[in-house]
């Protein structure tokens, strides 16, 4: 069984089809790629997933689950966490701040304790929380407002926020983006090292490098629909996928 | 002479910080409420039927009042914190008028040693005597009102370090990617509602007694803008911002005679150059972090 299960999925903003009847099916443990030229519906099916959007029609299962229409927080409950292509943090808060409440979210939340669930959560989740700072190499910016930590520590932010929630399955919207090669090295790494722990990915990305190198399957998206779906060696040379970057190679498609 | 002034004027920033902590916490939760007044009537008059009419020790009363208001405050969350902003603010001053309209009809009163007690419509509310019965003197009273809102505020400062209050910030910051956090934004905002009902419901059963006199049109709109204002001025990134706000409207401007005419003009003046240069008040969310910093730096350099 497919850990994620879209069934003709399906948004329409107006007369705009973002996606359209996208069917796809998502193993446990795979990092599956979703790419496609700008404006053709990948965020729009991140959004659609964590229920952030309505669904026009079509279904969204996870782990056998029907979550389609789902409430957000239901979402993440379930087990499942994303990022935003446009990074979207705390600002007001600290680093520490904006890991703990992620952190709370799944673990002292459903504490007994009136103190633990409300107020200063246990010691064991500000456990938690110093090593996901010491894993996203943040820990020295633990009291920093996250308004103030530079791009590439919000990103990194951002995916240990995710983390923290413990989900089961990673939805990463673009989290290259502006990214040096380095820093995209940095990533592969990371996603590597996620997966070996046996989380599920789904990988909406630009960088080809990176997509091409880290995913195990690939979905091309254009106009809201399915165009390919295959291994990245596959998807590469594809008529219909090149097309759709404009003639280019898919190598050549940027942000 | 003038001692009582003093205490009168102090007592009135206490019971006036109560309602400026209320419109604050709301907007820490990023709601504009035009209508915490109505919380302060509802109590002001909860807490004057107990004590006066229904014969309840003070301090009875004055939790009374507070537990009416929070209850009031649910009746309003429950179907309009699903509004988003200006939705919202509308609905908040709606409910506080139609509230102030109620009491201006609402009448109820009993017969206590041969004399009427109890609100009488637009006439008011007289002989909410319990303070000067039981020989409370102005000052015993202010300390009382200090005492209340030593305590409110100390709850506040737990707040703002704990679990909750970083959910209340964040939802004020941006509710969606709150809710993707896991968190049910509607079941908090209703919490943060309830919370700033009852905190200013302290404060108006406070003043009911301190006046022995409510009247409907005290309630009116401006007494919630005021609140507003003062979370604005004094800064949304610290409890204590509000204070400043209130210390600001009434320690200095209502005490500088000189200025006594121009009050609200000089008032509304301070209010509109701030949120032009410091949208979120003197004591923002940047400002307390590097005071924090500064105070950490100052530990550390202690030890
Ligand atoms: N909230 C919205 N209202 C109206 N139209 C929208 C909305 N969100 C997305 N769209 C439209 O839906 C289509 C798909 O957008 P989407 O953001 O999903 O594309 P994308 O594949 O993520 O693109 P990019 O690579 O630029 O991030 C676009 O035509 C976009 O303009
Ligand atoms: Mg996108």
């Amino acid at each position: 069984m497919p850990i994620l299960e879209l069934t003709t999925l399906t948004k329409h903003f107006g007369g705009v089809h973002a996606v359209d009847e996208l069917d796809l099916a998502v193993e446990e443990g795979e990092i599956f790629g979703l790419i496609g030229p700008n404006g053709s519906g990948k965020s729009t099916t991140v959004n659609l997933i964590c229920g952030v959007v309505s669904v026009t029609a079509g279904r969204v299962a996870f782990e056998g689950r029907d979550i389609t229409g789902s409430a957000p927080h239901r979402v993440l409950a379930a087990g499942v966490a994303r990022t935003f292509q446009n990074i979207r943090l705390f600002g007001h808060l600290t680093v520490w701040q904006n890991l703990w409440v992620a952190q709370n979210s799944v673990e002292d939340r459903r504490s007994e304790n009136f103190a633990k669930r409300w107020f200063f959560g246990s010691g064991a989740t500000r456990d938690a929380v110093d090593q996901q700072l010491e894993f996203a190499g943040l820990a020295g910016k633990r009291n920093e407002l996250a308004a103030n930590l530079a791009f590439g520590e919000q990103r990194r932010l951002e995916l240990a926020r995710a983390l923290a929630t413990k989900p089961r399955l990673l939805l990463l919207d673009e989290p290259a983006a502006g990214m040096n090669l380095e820093e995209v090295h940095a990533l592969d790494g990371r996603l590597r090292a996620l997966q070996q722990a046996g989380m599920t990915i789904v990988l909406v990305e630009h960088v080809m490098e990176l997509v091409m190198g880290v995913t195990d399957r690939i979905a091309v998206l254009n106009f809201g629909r399915k165009i390919a779906e295959g291994l990245p060696a596959a998807i590469q040379e594809d008529p219909a996928v090149q097309q759709a970057y404009l003639g280019g190679g898919v190598e050549t498609a940027h942000a | 002479m003038d001692d009582i002034y003093l205490i009168t004027i102090l007592s009135n920033i206490g019971m006036i910080s109560f309602i400026a902590l209320s419109a604050y916490l709301l907007l820490v939760v990023g709601e504009i409420s035009f209508g915490q007044q109505a919380f302060f009537a509802v109590s002001a008059y909860g807490s004057g039927i107990a004590t006066a009419m229904w014969g309840w020790p003070i301090w009875l009363g004055l939790l009374w009042g507070a537990l009416v208001a929070g209850a009031a405050a649910l009746v309003v969350a429950i179907p309009t914190v699903r509004l988003r902003g200006l939705y919202f603010s509308v609905a908040t001053l709606a409910f506080a008028e139609m509230v102030r309209l109620i009491f201006e009809i609402f009448t109820y009163q009993v017969e206590i040693d041969g004399e009427l007690v109890g609100p009488d419509g637009s006439d008011g509310f007289r002989d909410i005597r319990a303070i000067y019965d039981s020989n409370v003197s102005a000052f015993e009273y202010m300390l009382i009102i200090y005492g209340l809102l030593a305590v409110v505020l100390i709850g506040f400062l737990i707040l703002e370090r704990s679990r909750l209050g970083a959910i209340f910030r964040m939802i004020g910051e941006d509710p969606m990617l709150t809710e993707m956090q896991g968190l049910n934004v509607t079941k908090y905002k209703i919490l943060a509602v309830v919370m700033a009902g009852i905190v200013a419901g302290i404060g108006g059963a406070l003043y009911a007694h301190l006046a022995t006199y409510v009247e409907p049109k005290i309630f009116n709109v401006m007494l919630g803008v005021h609140a507003l204002a003062y979370g604005l001025i004094g800064g949304l990134g610290t409890a204590f911002g509000p204070l400043i706000g209130v210390a600001i409207d009434i320690g200095l401007l209502e005490s500088i005679r000189a200025i006594s005419g121009y009050r609200m003009i000089v008032f509304g003046g301070l209010v509109a150059v701030l949120l032009i240069v410091r949208p979120r008040g003197l004591l923002d969310e940047a400002a307390m972090h590097w005071l924090r910093g500064r105070w950490r730096g100052l530990i550390r350099a202690e030890n």
